[in-house]
């Protein structure tokens, strides 16, 4: 599952998939900005045909919380 | 495919990307940030260079002001936008509150047509209250708003813009799944992913259209494909006929396409069932080329590219065997294929959707008339096998060329011209009606287009230039392929530096710009007795003393001057 989400955050930030740790988060992705959460959201939703509730949404703001949330769903 | 893969492919796409750029910009009153991707990637895959940015947010008015240089423009205009929460508070509105609403966006829509009113494309979505209206049965002020607004789109917008049905969109998906409430109310954004893959599937064909990237020609096998049954095996008498598809097949020859048979077959008995069957509804006339032999299809389909002067990518093919389909995809990947589907109660829709492939925006009079200038280039090439020397073939045509100069009554058609023409064009260089209609009536312009003529027939507008006469230059010379091989080219060249002297033009400036389709006219200009210049990347420049030019003297081609 860690290799899915970070394929998709590879895919949506446009970063190598290897730069992608538990520490990520929009501090020190330059691109992770409001407009690119949402388009995360929807791409990991529909990778794991999942819908996250808005307290999800609000709370994945870095790769360990995705994890995190991801393994409790 | 899903978002995140659009999302890689579009950026590993954009890497590869050459040739001409194709900007869009799409304006709209609602976050709509997730369409530009998907908007690139579908362009891109088609080898389309696209770059799509996007407006400021609800600056629909604004932003059209500013905007300069870009290949289209595309609008989304939500109603329930008009003001913060228009959707629901629409319905207490007083009357004069409603109608200075409905004022209000007239005058806008107004001042967005006149700034936008030389980009070359401009799509408007037709307002649409499906999403905020959907559980209501009765009409009320949101089907009152968009029906007028809609009403007052189609009286305003110029030649440059497509009104787009979004409403068939989201019924195609259904209105639950094109829709993304959650950032609604917090970022404003409306729809979802699903919705922008189906929506810019939907348009794509009119961005192609507009770049001369169209299918012209469909093709069917015949058994099982144009009716039920095997000719050769069930018999005359025991075939049946798909009239719906037959019927929506005509129609579109009706608008300019050309339709054609390829199939493994012995052709007396496909001929018989072309004029004798009784529920045949395609017949001899409105079929165009055929290849009825027991020749593999992808030399079939070759020849059928070959004889008709296009190019494999403008060919559509239906057939039912997947033997066929799988042969033709993997032999020649620039046809599109399409297999009639197992279930037959699909193939009605199936037909209908790939119709829309051969989007055309206005129906010429050419249009129509092409199918028969197809058949005379048919038969003229008959004649060539047939007939002595070329020479004689030639002088027994009895070509004339009739020449328009700036010309209002043509507009559509040699806009057309540059649109489609990608062979016979050094500098390929696409203008929308209302581009045409400028350079026309711009002095420093002159816009020359020709009609051929023949003893068979009228092979309709088909050369165009564009000679700008304060750079003393030639900006667009083109000729539609079904007129070339009768010097027609060196005619047209004569008639071009006639015209040039009359304007006291001394040298006279080209160029050839290189594309993926234009080798053959690499040396034109040099056969034409052009002085090559300078050259760099495959593009040449050229001069010419319009004092030293040989006149070609093709005296088996008249000229007259129409208007």
């Amino acid at each position: 599952m860690e290799a899915r989400i970070k394929q998709v955050m590879g895919d949506i930030f446009n970063i190598d998939v290897n730069s992608i740790n538990d520490d990520s988060s929009p501090d020190n992705i330059q691109n992770w900005d409001s407009l690119k959460h949402m388009n995360l959201i929807v791409a990991l939703e529909e990778e794991f045909e999942i819908e996250f509730t808005d307290e999800e949404i609000d709370n994945s703001m870095s790769y360990a919380l995705i994890v995190n949330m991801l393994q409790n769903k | 495919m899903k978002y995140s893969e659009i999302i890689k492919l579009n950026n590993t796409l954009e890497t590869h990307l050459n040739g001409q750029e194709y900007k869009v910009i799409i304006l709209s009153n609602i976050m709509i940030h997730q369409a530009k991707e998907v908007c690139e990637y579908l362009l891109r895959v088609e080898s389309v260079n696209a770059r799509v940015s996007m407006g400021e947010y609800d600056n629909i008015v604004q932003d059209s002001a500013k905007i300069q240089d870009v290949s289209a423009v595309l609008i989304f205009w939500e109603v329930c936008n008009f003001i913060d929460g228009f959707h629901y508070k629409i319905n207490v509105l007083s009357d004069d509150e409603f109608q200075d609403i409905i004022a209000k966006i007239k005058s806008e829509i107004d001042l967005v047509f006149d700034n936008l009113k030389n980009i070359p494309l401009v799509l408007i979505n037709e307002f649409s209250a499906l999403i905020f209206d959907q559980f209501s049965l009765c009409k009320n002020r949101l089907n009152q708003i968009t029906e007028e607004l809609n009403a007052y789109l189609i009286a305003t917008v110029g030649i440059n813009t497509r009104i787009i049905c979004i409403n068939k969109v989201l019924s195609k998906l259904s209105i639950d799944s094109s829709i993304d409430l959650r950032y609604f109310y917090s970022s404003k954004t409306l729809y979802s992913i699903n919705f922008y893959r189906k929506y810019f599937e939907y348009i794509k064909p009119i961005f192609l259209t507009s770049i001369g990237k169209i299918k012209k020609a469909l093709i069917f096998d015949c058994d099982n494909t144009l009716w039920r049954g095997v000719l050769g095996e069930d018999g005359f008498d025991n075939i049946y006929m798909y009239q719906e598809i037959q019927y929506l097949a005509l129609k579109l020859s009706q608008q300019g396409v050309i339709i054609g048979l390829c199939s493994k077959n012995n052709l007396k008995d496909v001929d018989d069932v072309l004029t004798d069957h009784p529920d045949m509804v395609l017949r001899e006339d409105s079929i165009t080329i055929k290849k009825v032999n027991w020749n593999n299809k992808v030399s079939n389909l070759k020849a059928i590219a070959k004889d008709l002067n296009i190019g494999l990518d403008s060919i559509v093919f239906i057939d039912d065997s997947s033997f066929e389909v799988e042969l033709v995809k993997n032999e020649l990947p620039e046809v599109t294929v399409f297999q009639v589907p197992e279930k037959e109660y699909k193939y009605g829709l199936m037909m209908r959707e790939l119709g829309n492939l051969f989007y055309n925006p206005s129906e010429t009079k050419e249009d129509i008339q092409k199918l028969q200038i197809y058949k005379e280039q048919l038969k003229r090439n008959k004649d060539k096998d047939s007939k002595g020397s070329i020479k004689d073939y030639l002088v027994s045509l009895g070509i004339v060329l009739t020449v328009h100069v700036d010309d209002g009554s043509q507009v559509s058609r040699i806009s057309q011209m540059t649109q489609k023409t990608n062979q016979f064009n050094l500098t390929t260089k696409r203008y929308t009606e209302s581009e045409i209609a400028r350079l026309i009536n711009d002095k420093s312009y002159m816009v020359i287009a020709i009609n051929v003529h023949d003893k068979y027939g009228d092979s309709g507008l088909t050369g165009v230039a564009i000679i700008n006469n304060v750079d003393s230059k030639i900006d667009t010379l083109l000729l539609s392929c079904r007129i070339l091989g009768r010097n027609i080219e060196y005619k047209f060249m004569d008639i071009i530096v006639d015209l040039a002297k009359s304007r006291k033009l001394k040298v006279l400036s080209s160029e050839y710009i290189k594309t993926n389709k234009n080798q053959q006219v690499v040396d034109f200009y040099e056969k034409c007795g052009f002085d090559k210049i300078s050259e760099l990347d495959g593009n040449s420049k050229y001069n010419l003393q319009v004092c030293n030019y040989k006149n070609q003297h093709i005296a088996y081609i008249r000229v007259n001057n129409g208007s």
